[in-house]
């Protein structure tokens, strides 16, 4: 039985061996693009380009959106509360903050999309651009995760002209003092 | 000193208000800008930890931890999900139990570990996962019901959504195999720390299977019982919080050669049922 259990956790460093790559990304070496959407894990080193869109960093965003009426998107994901958990269990999940005049959409994001997500993506977009391709759009989420940037192609895959991609995300933003506010998610009718 | 607390409180948020007021007259991306948000997420962080002072604990009294337990994480940990914790204790009087917070994440009470007599309860490591920047909270109960707190700040986030390992089937595959070492030498009566490895996806509803593209169901451990010769070592109450095939290093007194018998339950209420002899045949 114990070296049956010695034979997994081995299996564990081979798993190590394949995370290799990005632990290199990590260190500094360049993620190219995914031709498609990002499929893998959420988290971890991202592109440092999208295709279509525009990398926009913390201290220009910040003057953007003084300067420019800009849709902002977050695309975290939101906490879920794990039905066998214990009934009396402490389940507080933090409140969501965003930049101000965000919109938090979670599972915008995802690599795949369910219809009902897709939907409302696109609808809350319509109404945040006025209709209008060419308005400007922010999308983040957090430092070093795939979901604002699948978002970003996305909302690019539906025509938007003026992608911006925020990379450093909710971390870079708080990090650099810049005020934030409370938002519920918007979430999919069933 | 509940009440100098409250006022303390009211007068850091009043100077916050008052310098964000500040803060928008002037530019934005100011220095006085930055501290008064870095005041005001200090004095959040502070609202949090009360808030979930109240939750678990009530109006008990929470003493400074110092020279009673210390917290040590990496402050910048590489992975969210395996976020190394150690939990040391030293008190007058002996320690009953431990609780650890970690305040950001949705279920913010990840464990609690209750010592039984064959306990030597001087240190405690385990691994977390850490959903978002976050302080973290160890809490010593004393056996004379006295409560003391110490904390750490960590900067990592994304541990909830963090996958396990390639896809469900792997991370299910030898679920409740476990593994024991002795570190140091064993010697009857002599207190000695061992390592418990035990195999189980602990998934918490979050994580997507890497395959199939779906959120794979919860299922994670709520208690393990670990007892020497039919004897208390600790009982822990976990949650999500605790990491995918969790590794906990604990301090016991075998009292002469015997058997440490492990009992694991989980949310689908499995046990899994292992003994191992020690000193090891």
């Amino acid at each position: 039985m114990a070296r049956c259990l010695r034979g997994r956790l081995r299996h564990g460093s081979v798993m190590l061996a394949l995370w290799l790559p990005l632990l290199a990304a990590a260190a500094g070496a360049h993620v190219p693009e995914p031709t498609g959407f990002w499929m893998g894990p959420t988290r971890g080193p991202v592109a440092t380009t999208v295709k279509g869109g525009k990398v926009i960093h913390t201290r220009k965003l910040a003057a953007l959106l003084k300067a420019d009426d800009v849709m902002v998107v977050d695309v975290s994901d939101a906490p879920k509360r794990p039905d066998p958990m214990a009934p009396g269990a402490v389940w507080l999940p933090v409140p969501h903050r965003v930049i101000p005049g965000g919109v938090w959409i979670p599972g915008a994001g995802l690599g795949a999309i369910p219809p009902a997500i897709d939907k409302l993506f696109r609808e809350r977009l319509a109404m945040g651009t006025h209709q209008d391709p060419t308005h400007e759009l922010v999308i983040y989420c957090h430092k070093s995760c795939w979901l604002s940037w699948n978002a970003a192609k996305r909302a690019i895959s539906y025509g938007y002209k003026s992608v911006y991609w925020f990379p450093d995300g909710m971390e870079g933003w708080r990090g650099a003092g810049l005020p934030t506010v409370v938002a519920e998610p918007q979430v999919a009718l069933p | 000193m509940g009440v100098t607390r409250t006022l303390l409180l009211a007068l850091v948020m009043s100077t916050v208000a008052a310098l964000g007021h500040a803060a928008v007259a002037n530019a934005d991306d100011s220095q006085a800008a930055m501290k008064a948000h870095a005041a005001q997420d200090e004095a959040e962080r502070a609202a949090r930890w009360k808030d979930l002072q109240h939750e678990i604990f009530g109006a008990r009294f929470l003493g400074d931890g110092a020279g009673v337990i210390q917290i040590a994480a990496p402050e910048h940990a590489l992975d969210a999900a395996l976020v190394p914790v150690t939990l040391t204790m030293k008190a007058a009087q002996p320690i009953k139990g431990v609780y650890l917070v970690i305040d950001n994440n949705p279920a913010p009470l990840a464990s609690h570990f209750t010592f039984g007599p064959r306990a030597d309860p001087r240190i405690l490591k385990l691994r977390v996962r850490v959903n978002m920047y976050t302080y973290m909270h160890a809490v010593a109960e004393t056996v004379d019901g006295k409560l003391f707190v110490a904390q750490q700040f960590i900067k990592t986030s994304g541990g909830c959504s963090a996958p396990v390992g390639s896809d469900d089937a792997a991370a299910m595959k030898d679920m409740g195999l476990m593994k024991l070492h002795i570190l140091g030498n064993f010697a009857a009566g002599k207190p000695v720390q061992a390592q418990l490895m035990i195999r189980h996806p602990n998934f918490n509803g979050m994580q997507m299977d890497q395959i199939t593209r779906t959120f794979t169901p919860p299922r994670f451990i709520r208690s393990i019982d670990a007892s020497y010769d039919g004897e208390a070592v600790f009982h822990l109450d976990s949650d999500i919080s605790l990491s995918t095939d969790p590794v906990i290093t604990f301090g016991f007194v075998p009292d002469k050669k015997g058997t440490m018998q492990l009992v694991v339950r989980d949310s689908k209420d499995v046990s899994f049922h292992h003994s191992f002899d020690v000193p090891a045949a």
